[in-house]
Order: C-alpha cells, then structure tokens, then sequence
C-alpha cells in the first residue's frame, strides 16, 4: 500500500493560467488542469486524467448541495440507474451511471438514506443541474 | 529580393496543413488565400492567411472537396496557384485539370501523372517497366490446381492466394510451403466463388512482417529529379500512420542507393513533376538471414502524388523546405539542389496526436481544446493547424498536431519526443499522447525492430498501460481547481475530499 494515493502529501501552488506547481516528496513538476462542468481535466507527466471533481457529502451538507450533486454535471446520457424507489442507500454509493464525451461519470449519495424516487430512465439525455434521484434522510 | 515565383496562392486545405503552406508563402512574399467552411470560420489557418473565403458548410463534400467552389474562391481571390495540401482534393485529377483550364497553376503533378498513379494496377505495370520491383504475383491463364501450384512454385513461398476479382481480404489464404498447397488451393477456389461468384486466383509472394519505407522524391520541369531519401513509417494501425522517422533503421547506404535508384526510375517513367513519395514494403527478413540489410527485398507499393503528412520529417533531416521547393518547382523554376548537394543530417522523429480514445477502438473525438499548450525545447517543432480554444470538429480528420523531435542520433530525437510529449499537455479532448509515450518508450520501438504489424499486436498490451488511477498529485490538482478561490497556496493530504472519484479512464 504504499504508493496507495491519499497519502503522499501533496502540495499544490497555483502557477495561474492553468499551470499548477506539485510538490510531493519525490520531486517537483508542473501540471496543468481545467475545469469542464464537474468535470476536472488535469495533465501530469504525460498523462491525461479526466476527474469527477463533484464534492462528496456529509450529513452536514446544506440541501442544494445535494441537488447538485445528484445532478448530472454536464449534458449526458444515463446508462445505469443502480437503485430503485424505497432502497436504503450509504454515502457515496453509485446510484446512477453517466455518459458524457465518452466519459462515465457517477452519481453517488451524498449522505446516508433512502431513495424516494428516480427521476431518470435508462438511455434518456439528461440536462445539468436536475436532479435525477430524490433521496430521503 | 527576388521576384515571388506566384502572386497570390490559395490554399485548397484546412488544418496544419494550410497552416504550414501560409507560413512558407508569407516567407517567400506570396500573398495567401485561405478557404474555410463554417466550422473552420475561426480556425488558426483563417487567421493567418492574408484573405479567407468562406466556402460552404461543415460537411466535406460541400465545402473542402468541391471543385467548383475552390475554383470559384480562387478565380474571385485572382490567384495564380492553388496549393491543395494532402487529402481533399490534392489527387483528384479533374481538379488539377480544373485548375488548369480556368489559367490557374496547380502545385503538383499533371493531371493524367495523378490519374495514372491512382490506378494501382496501371502504377504496378507502370513500376515494373520501370525496373523497380513489385511483389512477385500472376494471375494463371490456365488455372487448373496444378497450374495455381506452379504459379506458387515461381512465385516462391510463403504465397498468398487471392481471389482475382476480390478485394477486402475476403478468401485470402496464406500457404508456407508445398504441404498445405493443395488443400489452400481448393479451400481459396470455393471462397472466391461463393464471394464473388468467380474461382480465379491470384497467386502473390506473401510478405510476412514488412516495414514500410517510402522515399520522397521532388521533380523539375526541366528534367531534373531528386530523391530526398527515405521516411520509415512502419508504426501504423490499419493504414493510420502513427509514428515516422528517418532515417529508417533498417536502411543501409546500399540498400538506400537501390531504393532511392527505384524511386527515381519510377518517377522518371511516370513524367512526374513537383513532389511525390513511392512507397515499398521492404521485407526484411530477406536481409537479417543475410547478415546484412544491403541486399534486402523491397517492392513497389505504390506512389502518392501529393505532399505527405509525415514530409516535416525530410524537411529536418535533409534541412530543405519542401513546400517552397514545391512552389518554386510549379512556377517552372529548376531544382533548386542536385542529387550530391541532398544528405541526411541527424534523426527526425515525427508522432501524430491524433483526437481519439485509445482505450474505446480508437474513437474519434471532437470538442473544444479547453488548455492546449505547445512545447518549446531544443529539437522540436510542432505542425498544428490549432490553438487554445479551438474546437476538433467531428467533420474533418482527428489530427490535432505533429511534433518532429530531431536529433543528432535516432535515441536522442527519441528522447527529445519524450520529453516533448511529457510537455504538452492537451486538455478537453482525449488524444493519443500517453499511448505515443508508451509506443516511443516501447523495447521493440527503441531497438528499431518495428514492422507494419507492430502497432496491432502490441494494441493489448499497450492499452493495458493507458488506464490508470489518477495519482496523488492529479488529485491534488483537481483540488485545487475546484476550490479555487484566489488563494495562492493550498495543500492537501489528498485524497480528502476525493471519495467520489469514479472516473479513472484515461
């Protein structure tokens, strides 16, 4: 475990215009990021990650930020609802499979509950910003 | 300052390839006329060419491959020559006689030079007379099971037999000695039958593991013809270019003399004029047995009559402009270099960052560059027909840049690519950057020891090494990002807050 990412201390210092100086305790490099709706592209080395960058949730969580986050981020298409209507469900499980730019993207539960209704359906185009999934608790 | 050999040339391209031209018309006081569909109205080469006409809509078809709007745009324009770039319309020979008929000077060869060498067969025929050698074949006029052994027999295992009226790969078999000959014969007969409702077979030498090498070869209208050595461009997946160099590894002075004799007899017979590149597959088993590449089987594939994507290779090495030399060439001007003024220079290594997924079959992509930034170091020039911001449009070809790495040795142009690659990061898209990475540090592709099947057979494995966990650092990247407010230092012990992630493709 020991290159098991969260626990290399990273420090990241803003270079402006894209440009993002990282620290760790192997050296130092220059990435490059941009945001894309909830989408986070970043550049390291070479490689190219596309990150889901949608905060996760606590209980503590005001209710909007819960809309948004079981929103799909950007225009995609739902290619599985993994829950149904009344099913407990635990913070940050996937309830529902996206597809944006040949991208999957999830939407998971913010916070402990139950689901109270879906409001998707398979192979359906989804907009930002709508819920997709009501959830209870 | 010398007279501009034209005017004013129109560029019948979009992309880096109308980019590349402008830049050499600007040098050599040329005014430039770019063309633009509606997707391209803000393109890079718009910008930079000294008048745009706009031609049509996105699609191809009504826009960047019509005749009559191109010639239109250039008659309006008053230009006195017409660039067409690669692809499009640049082997069309009614557009080169369109060209012509309307007092306008096409860069490249005469129309029937472009008709002939469009006709594979015709080109093949043509090559042969030449003296340049074609992959050993015959159709049987007799084609009885012992004259198709025969055939075998004279064309020299491992054979091929092919349906004579087929195409596509349908019925093809490979046969690698006497034993199978019979039982491939008949099996080949009845799949060219119920294919395409004849028996007949073609019987061809089959060419296990070739490399693909081709020479760029530039003619005068006064006689003169160069080559200008040769491009290796065996890393390629179903015909896609990927990756070229030159020199080729697998070329020695001997073997380069007879292939570069080959080219020039061949571009001799076809009357060819301005820029062109034959192609051979050279098999080169035929000289590791040997212990020596000199004496190596090569054959004439075929010839593009047009500039090539990958010429940014020659240009570095021989340390030539060919698109100048292309003009000067067209406005009737003698070569501008003799066969014993050309030598190769160092190593040119050039990749394709093509818009595409990898990891799903290659998937083309389209969308905005949202961060696009072009590495500068020693040793490495990028062709790209665009900027940050730019949209890859789903109409036209995913190409998003070439960088040409050059180098005193092939392992330094090498190194150079890497560290370039490492460099330029591309953001919006999916492009091909990590597999080029992966592929230039593959042990194959370092050894040189690469052949037109290398790309496909290592696909798997490849792939493999592209998906990957974003690291520590990515994430703390994207961290930063999303709570961006204008601090100017954050640190993370990352993957706090990062549970959600799901997205690890790359």
């Amino acid at each position: 475990m020991d290159d098991a990412p969260g626990y290399a201390v990273v420090t990241v210092t803003p270079l402006g215009d894209g440009r993002f100086e990282v620290t760790t305790d192997t050296g130092r490099v220059i990435a490059f990021g941009v945001r894309a709706g909830a989408a986070t592209w970043v550049f390291l080395d070479g490689r190219v990650y596309a990150i889901d960058s949608r905060q996760p949730a606590t209980g503590a969580r005001a209710k909007h930020h819960d809309e948004a986050a079981l929103a799909a981020p950007m225009p995609a298409t739902v290619v599985a609802i993994n829950v149904a209507p009344g099913q407990a469900v635990n913070a940050g499980d996937v309830l529902i499979v996206l597809e944006a730019m040949k991208m999957e993207l999830a939407v998971a539960a913010p916070h402990e509950g139950r689901v109270r209704a879906i409001a998707c359906k398979v192979g359906e185009l989804v907009q930002p910003g709508v819920p997709l999934v009501e959830l209870d608790g | 300052m010398t007279v501009p050999p034209f005017k004013r040339i129109l560029i019948a391209n979009r992309g880096e390839i109308a980019v590349r031209v402008i830049r050499t018309c600007r040098e050599l006081g040329i005014e430039s006329v770019a063309v633009y569909s509606d997707a391209d109205a803000r393109s890079l080469h718009v910008s930079l060419a000294d008048r745009a006409i706009r031609i049509g809509p996105p699609p191809a078809a009504e826009s960047y491959l019509s005749i009559e709007k191109i010639i239109d745009a250039a008659v309006s324009a008053g230009a006195d020559a017409i660039h067409p770039g690669y692809g499009f319309l640049s082997e069309n020979h009614d557009f080169a006689g369109a060209c012509s008929s309307n007092g306008i000077r096409f860069i490249g060869p005469p129309a029937d030079v472009i008709a002939a060498m469009g006709s594979k067969i015709a080109a093949r025929t043509l090559a042969q007379k030449a003296g340049a050698p074609v992959v050993p074949g015959e159709t049987p006029r007799e084609q009885s099971d012992t004259a198709i052994a025969d055939a075998a027999r004279r064309v020299g295992f491992p054979v091929l037999l092919k349906p004579a009226e087929g195409g596509g790969g349908i019925g093809m078999k490979a046969v690698r000695d006497e034993a199978g000959l019979s039982t491939a014969i008949a099996q080949a007969r009845r799949e060219a039958q119920a294919a395409f409702g004849d028996g007949t077979l073609y019987v061809e030498r089959l060419i296990d593991h070739p490399r693909h090498v081709e020479f760029q070869v530039l003619a005068d209208t006064h006689g003169h013809i160069v080559h200008l050595f040769e491009r290796e461009c065996s890393i390629q997946r179903r015909h896609q270019k990927v990756i070229e160099e030159t020199p080729s590894p697998a070329v020695t002075p001997a073997l380069r003399q007879r292939m570069g004799d080959a080219a020039i007899a061949v571009a001799r017979a076809a009357g060819y004029r301005n820029a062109g590149t034959i192609e051979f597959l050279l098999d080169p088993s035929t000289g590791l047995g040997a212990g020596s590449m000199d004496n190596a089987s090569f054959y004439f594939l075929e010839m593009n009559t047009r500039l090539q994507v990958e010429h940014p290779i020659t240009e570095q090495v021989v340390g030539v402009d060919l698109v100048a030399a292309q003009i000067r060439v067209a406005a009737g001007e003698p070569l501008p270099w003799r066969q014993d003024q050309l030598a190769q220079r160092g190593h040119a290594i050039e990749v394709r960052i093509y818009a595409e997924d990898p990891q799903r079959g290659y998937l083309p992509q389209a969308g905005p560059l949202l961060l696009y930034r072009e590495p500068a170091m020693p040793g490495i020039r990028v062709d790209s027909g665009f900027m940050e911001g730019s949209e890859v449009s789903v109409h036209y070809d995913p190409l998003v840049a070439k960088l040409i790495a050059s180098g005193e040795t092939r392992d330094a142009a090498r190194r150079r690519a890497i560290a370039a690659l490492r460099n330029f990061p591309i953001l919006g898209i999916r492009t091909n950057t990590t597999l080029l990475l992966e592929l230039l540090q593959h042990q194959r592709f370092v050894e040189g020891h690469v052949d037109t099947r290398f790309l496909d057979a290592e696909a798997d494995m490849l792939r493999a090494k592209l998906g990957e966990t974003p690291p520590a650092a990515a994430l703390a990247v994207a961290s930063a990002i999303a709570d961006s407010t204008p601090h100017s230092r954050s640190t993370v012990s990352a993957p706090d807050p990062w549970t959600t992630l799901r997205d690890t493709r790359l």
